[in-house]
């Protein structure tokens, strides 16, 4: 492992953040990229009352809230796709035990914008006339507005600039300084900008040199960077474009236990609490075979015949 | 010549191809509408741009995903960008013109719920939400929604409006300060729903063959009204099954 830099255990990363109250943005979508290893020590570490954020909910926003870690999110809709549904945080807004602002994939975004780059606030049209809007106005009043342009006379929204305490994004690869390589869509790139602290798990910590030779796939430069974490199988079991593929059996076995607590709790003990850091998890969840069979081929960028 | 044999999916699929046109921006997700896209762009719309709003414009899937999130529809993929970059600078910049959206329930102004419903108890079941969907009702100039159709999902009036479609119809759309909305299609298993000109209130614009009106009033929650030139919808050719059977969908998963 290529070490110095701003390369730390991820362990270390994770006991840094509050206890209480921490306000994380995550960077992963539904299913694939989302910063499972770091999430999972946040579960084991016994950080509670998140204030998370995010573009699209996803696997590490329903472990989250599963496990009781979350006071507040925000974020633009999400599911595991085909799947299932976040049974964990749907059952929150359907309970009313979850405080949930529910923006959409764009209108969060602008404010993630705004934070990233140093302005109060962004106007849009998007969210009139909703009942998306209609609720934020009423839970999440300091964040939207509905306001007159004064260049145009026309109603917008104004969405209130956003610096999250920490963002945690997973990416393939980045040096040790946190030049952050991303391969595919880059959703993330706006929350990754606006956080005061930027934190990054990767497969796999690569060479300066590396970075060098190939600057145009750097999404992330390391001047937003705070710490890189070097966790291979970061993300598993879901994706990471011309890295691994999902793993399908265990997101549609997810996809269905999620839907009890108890059963999510059984879950939870077996492979997250009852597991000491990422390599055990990835063993008891997945094996070694498993993981060698989701690599990814190198012309597709998911494991060909995998599902 | 015998006669074109085709299921109810690959006519719902045939028909939204044959409402785009060639060089349109039209964003998609997994299903019916990505076959509807591509089955456009491989007959009379090859220069059609489609876009997923995780930030991917015109890939090339070989193998069928589990939704925009699977990397297997990125392949061969000519653009990849952020979500300010697909929902901000080409969508809200007013570059798409056609936008494929799913609902759980839709009412007669063609605005669309995907967020939650009520049960008959009186509690809430939560769904997906919104993604993208609520930003490209706002914002492409044409909403196209593929759906089963069933009295309890188009209905009179929705449990949550989670997109707008003509909001409450005349010119409340462009009076709550939004862009204009061209059209909203609504191509269900019984027919395809239009735009009543003027009253901006949806009307059924063409019956399947073999749909009597009656069908769509029996499972259609609000008052149907019917266009005056009421047309049957055109069957598929033959050009258009094959190439959905053997090069868009060629295992069956969503025209069967």
């Amino acid at each position: 492992m290529l070490m110095g830099g701003k390369v730390r255990q991820l362990q270390d990363v994770v006991r840094e953040i509050p206890g209480r109250g921490a306000e994380i943005a995550l960077g992963g979508f539904a299913i694939t990229r989302c910063p499972v290893a770091f999430v999972n020590e946040l579960i084991r570490q016994g950080k509670k009352e998140l204030i998370l954020y995010e573009t699209i909910g996803g696997f590490t926003a329903d472990l989250l809230v599963g496990a009781g870690a979350v006071k507040r999110y925000s974020y633009g809709g999400g599911s595991l796709d085909k799947f299932g549904q976040l049974r964990r945080v749907n059952e929150g807004i359907e309970n009313g035990t979850l405080d949930v602002r529910e923006y959409t994939a764009l209108s969060i975004n602008l404010r993630f914008l705004a934070g990233s780059l140093g302005i109060p606030y962004v106007p849009s049209k998007t969210l009139l006339g909703t009942d998306i809007l209609a609720n934020l106005l009423g839970k999440d009043s300091e964040a939207v507005m509905v306001k007159e342009s004064p260049f145009d006379g026309e109603q917008y929204v104004y969405y209130r600039s956003l610096q999250p305490e920490y963002a945690v994004i997973h990416a393939p690869c980045a040096d040790a300084k946190g030049n952050v390589v991303i391969y595919g869509p880059t959703w993330d790139e706006e929350l990754a900008k606006a956080a005061k602290k930027l934190i990054v798990t990767v497969d796999k910590v690569v060479s300066t040199e590396f970075i060098r030779q190939h600057p145009e796939m750097v999404v992330i430069p390391s001047l937003y960077t705070y710490a890189v974490c070097e966790v291979p199988y970061g993300a598993y079991p879901t994706s990471v474009y011309k890295a691994y593929d999902y793993d399908a059996d265990v997101l549609s076995a997810y996809g269905r236990l999620n839907h009890e607590q108890s059963e999510f709790n059984k879950w939870l003990q077996e492979y997250v609490l009852g597991t000491k850091d990422h390599n055990e998890f990835l063993l008891k969840l997945a094996g070694m075979e498993k993981l060698a069979a989701l690599r990814a081929d190198p012309v597709f960028g998911y494991a060909k015949g995998a599902q | 010549m015998a006669a074109v044999t085709y299921t109810t999916n690959e006519l719902m699929a045939v028909t939204a191809a044959r409402a785009l046109r060639d060089g349109q921006n039209v964003v998609v997700g997994l299903g019916l509408p990505q076959v509807a896209a591509l089955l456009a762009k491989r007959t009379h719309a090859p220069n059609l741009n489609i876009i997923y709003e995780i930030g991917v414009a015109n890939a090339e899937a070989v193998d069928p995903g589990v939704g925009i999130a699977d990397p297997r529809l990125w392949h061969r993929s000519e653009y990849f960008t952020s979500s300010i970059g697909a929902l901000g600078s080409i969508l809200q910049k007013g570059l798409v013109d056609v936008g494929f959206l799913g609902a759980l329930q839709i009412d007669c102004f063609g605005n669309l719920n995907s967020t939650q419903v009520k049960l008959a108890d009186g509690s809430i079941r939560h769904f997906t939400g919104s993604g993208g969907a609520a930003d490209i009702a706002t914002f492409a100039r044409n909403i196209f929604v593929i759906m089963k159709h069933e009295k309890r999902k188009i209905t009179a009036s929705l449990d949550y409006l989670t997109s707008v479609g003509l909001l409450a119809g005349g010119d409340s759309r462009s009076k709550a300060g939004l862009p204009m909305c061209l059209e909203v299609k609504i191509i269900t298993n019984l027919c395809v729903f239009g735009i009543k000109r003027g009253q901006n209130v949806l009307e059924v614009q063409s019956l399947h063959p073999g749909v009597a009106q009656e069908d769509v009033l029996a499972n259609t929650g609000f008052a149907v009204t019917f266009a005056a030139d009421l047309q049957t919808t055109g069957i598929p050719t033959e050009v258009e099954t094959t190439l959905l059977r053997t090069r868009i969908d060629p295992r069956g998963l969503f025209i069967k």
